[in-house]
């Protein structure tokens, strides 16, 4: 990572606090990357944050202009962010899974429905780790979390034949993924392809816990072994196995196929402005 | 100046605009909903963008999202939308975005009573978000016309002091025809004392100078500064940072930035009868206050010694207006008392302060005037009911 870091990154910020053997920084490793196979500059990207480990880990490493919202509205945020910066600059959200799928999925939801142009990174660590390990809205069923000693037994976006990333294509969105953060290069090119999208974009990257839910779920921080736990759960997009939780690659491409949000309030109210009408 | 006669949200709308407003984001809610629609009407033929939020919590969030990216932005509300706000409004406090918020007061708790005015959230607006460790400046108008005024002034003071400003108003000022006069130029708002500040753009690394300073350009995002805003406990850079120390100069800004310089807007009052040391001090913001005004005057011409403040400025509170041992006599358009604690707080101890209040319904004039009478007259103001036991 280090041309990398040199060239986006600030060297206050990296490496993070995050925990040892934390996996976000693969995900946030693949970003980057993604940014630099488009040949994009600090300046074409603004970069937002939400909190819990995914947001504080990322808030602040981008060399350029960066922001980090209140629990779960970075997204609205971003939503009046976009309707006034010119529209090549990209915006690019790194938020957790409590953040998007839980306090903040109003947000989000109306975020797909007005196809408001930025790319959303959810970085899930399986539950709510930054405090301490408690259950969230993909965390696989039977999972034990400190909120749930015996098991998870709620019903949740990622169970009963649920797919959080469904309710996000009906609401509107463009471009949607899924990976775990060990997918390398083919994580890198969907999150390429989310960029490129002049719309909403989502990237759903499982990544590894050590710490909380590794162990807890698996009764060690043997980051070894969190690691493969995730990886023999996922597997590509058609080649899913009985065990699968997470099948990966890109769920839905309708890439610039609906007009972008900010583009589409803009060229009305040039319309009023010079006729009175839409 | 062209004169209409108009609603307060009509007059709101203009003062916005005047003022450089080319954002508001809002949420339908009696007795607001129709200054989003006078803002989705007006704002695109300024060029400017009106967008309807998914909630208040997104509305105002969309407000500081246009505010980061800057452009001027407001908001506006009642009652049960603001105590949404709670999230976005620390937010906009804390990494110091300029915002205006209006809020129309109507008869609360939760939902209460949608169509009447109400002066349920005089403390709401001093603590509109958690963790205290801040001021907030609020400005309260008694007509349209004024309503006006102080949404200009409000997005001046945004400005200068880097915070969101909220204007309270009520349901009778918002939703009531009065004679409205817009001025057409620069002059004219001058000629009106309307005052204005652009929006200037903080391009160094410098976010927090630690001091009490004003005029210090806000964050403003995608001019590739490296500028950074968050809702953590910034650096001076605007890192995050979980220091104690650090905290007391991120918190001694917040609270002194608007405290050392109150002088930019405490003559916002207005003081009637006050020359003679009146034996009675009738205080009130907002729509009763013209009652009061109207009572106070009636109680002169029959020789009652009684005189009034009106605050303008509500936050923080102006506690010179009460420095002085008389009996005070606060007015609301509440049953719980909220404006009378702070003038028992403000007043000298032993001062002798009472409450009317009242809900949805204004005071009339001969109500006042027999309280007026009473109080005078070293009687209680319990034996009618209007007074909780402990006033």
């Amino acid at each position: 990572m280090d041309n990398l870091s040199k060239k986006y990154l600030r060297p206050r910020k990296i490496p993070s606090t995050a925990c040892s053997g934390c996996g976000l920084g693969m995900n946030h490793k693949a970003v980057v990357q993604a940014i630099y196979d488009l040949g994009l500059e600090v300046e074409d990207i603004v970069w937002g944050t939400s909190i819990g480990c995914a947001g504080r880990q990322t808030f602040g490493t981008w060399k350029g202009d960066g922001f980090a919202g209140t629990h779960g509205r970075v997204y609205a945020i971003a939503r009046g962010l976009r309707l006034v910066l010119p529209p090549e600059k990209k915006i690019i959200l790194t938020v957790g899974d409590g953040d998007a799928f839980g306090i903040g999925l109003l947000h989000l939801i109306h975020s797909a429905r007005s196809n408001a142009d930025f790319t959303v990174i959810v970085n899930d660590n399986l539950g709510y780790m930054s405090t301490g390990g408690q259950y969230g809205w993909t965390t696989p069923r039977g999972s034990k979390t400190d909120s749930s000693p015996y098991g998870m037994y709620e019903q949740n976006l990622m169970s009963d034949g649920m797919d959080v990333l469904g309710v996000l294509r009906n609401a509107g969105a463009t471009f949607l993924a899924r990976h775990v953060s060990m997918d390398g290069q083919r994580a890198v090119e969907s999150i390429r392809k989310g960029i490129q999208n002049r719309g909403f974009s989502l990237i759903h990257m499982v990544y590894p816990c050590p710490t909380n839910f590794g162990s807890r779920e698996l009764g060690t921080r043997d980051t070894v072994k969190i690691y493969n736990w995730i990886k023999k759960k996922a597997a590509p997009l058609g080649e899913e196995k009985e065990n699968t939780l997470w099948a990966t690659g890109i769920y839905y491409d309708a890439s610039n196929s609906r007009r972008e949000f900010s583009e589409s309030i803009h060229r009305n109210i040039e319309k009023i402005r010079r006729t009175g009408t839409i | 100046m062209k004169r209409y006669l108009e609603t307060g949200n009509f007059a709101i709308t203009e003062g916005a605009i005047l003022a450089g407003c080319r954002f508001f984001a809002g949420y339908p809610i009696t007795p607001a909903t129709e200054l989003a629609e006078a803002m989705s009407s007006r704002l695109p033929q300024e060029g400017g963008i009106f967008i309807q939020g998914e909630d208040e919590c997104a509305a105002l969030h969309l407000c500081v999202g246009a505010a980061l990216g800057g452009y001027k932005a407001m908001t506006a509300t009642s009652g049960p939308g603001y105590i949404l706000y709670a999230d976005p409004y620390g937010w906009a406090i804390g990494s110091e975005i300029p915002v205006v918020i209006l809020n129309s007061g109507r008869v609360g708790p939760v939902s209460g009573i949608t169509g009447a005015p109400g002066q349920g959230e005089f403390y709401l607006t001093r603590y509109p978000t958690q963790g205290g460790n801040f001021e907030t400046i609020v400005l309260a108008p008694n007509s349209a016309q004024e309503a006006m005024a102080m949404t200009v002034e409000a997005f001046y003071l945004s400005e200068r002091f880097r915070t969101p400003v909220t204007v309270l108003a009520d349901q009778l000022i918002t939703d009531g025809f009065e004679d409205i006069s817009v001025p057409e130029s620069d002059g004219e708002m001058e000629e009106m004392g309307f005052r204005t500040w652009p929006r200037k753009i903080n391009r160094g690394p410098e976010f927090y100078p630690a001091m009490d300073e004003i005029d210090v350009p806000p964050v403003v995002l995608g001019h590739n500064t490296g500028a950074l805003c968050s809702d953590w406990t910034p650096t001076e850079e605007g890192y995050d940072i979980e220091q104690v120390q650090a905290h007391h100069k991120h918190a001694y800004r917040l609270i002194y930035k608007v405290r050392n310089h109150r002088s930019l807007f405490n003559h916002l009052y207005e003081k009637n009868f006050m020359d003679d040391d009146p034996d009675l001090v009738v205080v009130s913001y907002g729509t009763p206050s013209r009652v009061v005004n109207t009572a106070v005057k009636k109680a002169r011409q029959s020789g009652l010694k009684v005189g009034a403040v009106r605050l303008i400025n509500l936050w923080p509170f102006p506690d010179e207006h009460f420095r002085r041992k008389t009996k005070y006599l606060s007015v609301e358009l509440n049953w719980d008392g909220q404006l009378v604690r702070e003038v028992q707080r403000a007043a000298p101890k032993d001062s002798e302060v009472h409450f009317i209040g009242s809900c949805g319904d204004l005071p009339t004039v001969t109500d006042l005037i027999e309280a007026f009478e009473r109080l005078l007259q070293g009687q209680s103001l319990a034996r009618r009911g209007w007074e909780l036991e402990e006033w």
